[in-house]
């Protein structure tokens, strides 16, 4: 019952919350029209500037192949608003990730929302001052 | 130099658009759907930064001079939204959005309770209508054919999104939050931006005029002198280099740019922006913006630094698939060329 509530007040904030790229081209690198979601092993974090990057290895499930994806994020100063630390996400945590694919056919995505498998914590990945107040 | 590119650009900007007429329809939806909302939601119809509760009275100093920062004890910061086109943002004399845009934002709107796609999340991309789906801005014809060539490619060639700092207005539609500090014993206001490359302003407040000739270096930020006139800070900028955008959808402007800012707080939680765009080079008469930017009375700056890690630099191809910022070559060697027809 709570998780379901919980979902609903997710997805309500994901409707008002669109993800907000300052920086640089969104459109020029990413297509809204291709989200994705996939879960998979985190294998490396870059919490930089002005985008914080992490490395998930996912495995396809017909073919059993894995393949590793760069997920961009918001700079740590809005991934901070939005809840996050440099420690939320570690080398190994499985996660869900949401997002755009890249225009060019890479394995890169655009994270707008990630969830923390082991605990279901769901946290925007925008960047700005993101959907923290 | 400048205006060797600028004509390069305007005969590829205009070979687009000949080539492109579906596109420019296609486009135009997108670009309102974009710019939907207007001011008073800047920012905070997203879910973020909206101030709701009692109105709360316009701070002042001691001298009963409008305050456009903190009061003391307490904490806060401007929450500034995003902008990403201020061709949709532009106010006639009485403040209010020009007619035109105002039908467009219900156009745009009823299209989305018809079902259309909402936003799509590129949170500054989606589909463009180039100049003409913004025929009250003044432009040039070089102007529109950059802001067309710019829109064709999804603002691509941003220069914020190089880490290079915002000029003018921009300053106030760079979604990271602002503060404004007024020093009126030292005669000037510092405003400092979390965003935009971290960067600070600095505005005059001593009745000193602009510098003249060569004493006048173009910067990106321009040259600001400021006044009290009544409630309402007003700033003159002038001094502008070009290498900055008005906005994130690849308005242009020139050296020539002169801006008047006029910043006011009618309320404690918000401060209402306009700018008076006057650039004889880009356009061929002034236009004003505006929008209200919301106070976060719990916010405080933090630490952002473009440039630490800026991938997007790397990634960047050029129109003809060379990389826009490649490493320095060894002086005689052929620079490869990429694989593939681009």
């Amino acid at each position: 019952m709570r998780t379901k509530f919980v979902l609903v007040v997710a997805g309500l904030a994901l409707l008002l919350a669109r993800p907000l790229v300052a920086h640089h081209s969104f459109a020029a690198e990413f297509d809204a029209n291709k989200p994705f979601k996939m879960t998979g092993t985190v294998t490396k974090v870059e919490w930089m500037n002005p985008h914080t990057y992490f490395y998930i290895d996912v495995k396809d499930d017909k073919s059993g192949k894995v393949d590793n994806w760069a997920m961009e994020m918001g700079s740590p100063n809005g991934l901070m608003r939005a809840g996050w630390t440099r420690n939320t996400m570690k080398v190994g945590d499985m996660v869900t990730v949401e997002g755009s694919l890249a225009k060019d056919g890479s394995h890169t995505g655009n994270a707008r929302a990630v969830v923390m498998t082991t605990t279901g914590q769901r946290l925007f990945a925008a960047s700005s001052q993101g959907q923290a107040n | 130099m400048k205006s060797q590119l600028r004509s390069a650009l305007a005969v590829s900007a205009a070979a687009l658009v000949f080539s492109g007429t579906a596109w420019v329809l296609q486009a135009q939806q997108g670009a309102i759907q974009q710019e939907g909302s207007i001011a008073p939601e800047a920012g905070q119809g997203r879910g973020r930064g909206r101030n709701s509760g009692p109105v709360l009275p316009t701070p002042r100093l001691a001298d009963g001079t409008v305050n456009f920062g903190r009061v003391p004890g307490e904490k806060g910061i401007w929450n500034v939204p995003y902008i990403t086109n201020m061709g949709m943002r532009v106010v006639g004399s009485d403040g209010q959005l020009l007619p035109e845009i105002q039908k467009a934002n219900q156009a745009a709107a009823a299209a989305r309770g018809a079902g259309a796609r909402a936003g799509g999340g590129g949170g500054g991309g989606g589909g463009r209508g180039g100049a003409k789906s913004e025929p009250w801005i003044p432009f040039q014809p070089w102007a529109a054919a950059v802001y067309d060539y710019n829109s064709q490619n999804e603002s691509k060639y941003d220069p914020e999104g190089y880490c290079l700092p915002p000029g003018g207005p921009r300053l106030m539609a760079t979604p990271y939050p602002a503060e404004i500090i007024q020093l009126p014993e030292q005669k000037r206001i510092v405003m400092t931006f979390e965003g935009a490359t971290h960067i600070w302003r600095e505005i005059y407040m001593d009745g000193r005029p602009h510098p003249t000739g060569d004493a006048l270096n173009p910067t990106y930020l321009g040259h600001s002198v400021g006044r009290m006139e009544g409630d309402t800070l007003v700033v003159d900028v002038v001094g502008f280099n070009e290498n900055s955008w008005l906005d994130y959808f690849g308005h242009p402007h020139t050296d020539k740019m002169h801006v008047v800012e006029k910043f006011t707080r009618p309320n404690k939680n918000t401060l209402h922006y306009e700018a008076q765009i006057d650039d004889p080079g880009a356009y061929t008469k002034p236009f004003t913006v505006a929008w209200d930017i919301p106070w976060n009375a719990n916010g405080e700056l933090t630490e952002y630094i473009c440039q630490e890690n800026n991938r997007y630099l790397l990634r960047l191809e050029d129109d003809f698939g060379q990389p826009l910022f490649a490493p320095l070559r060894q002086p005689g060697t052929v620079p490869t060329r990429k694989g593939g027809t681009k």
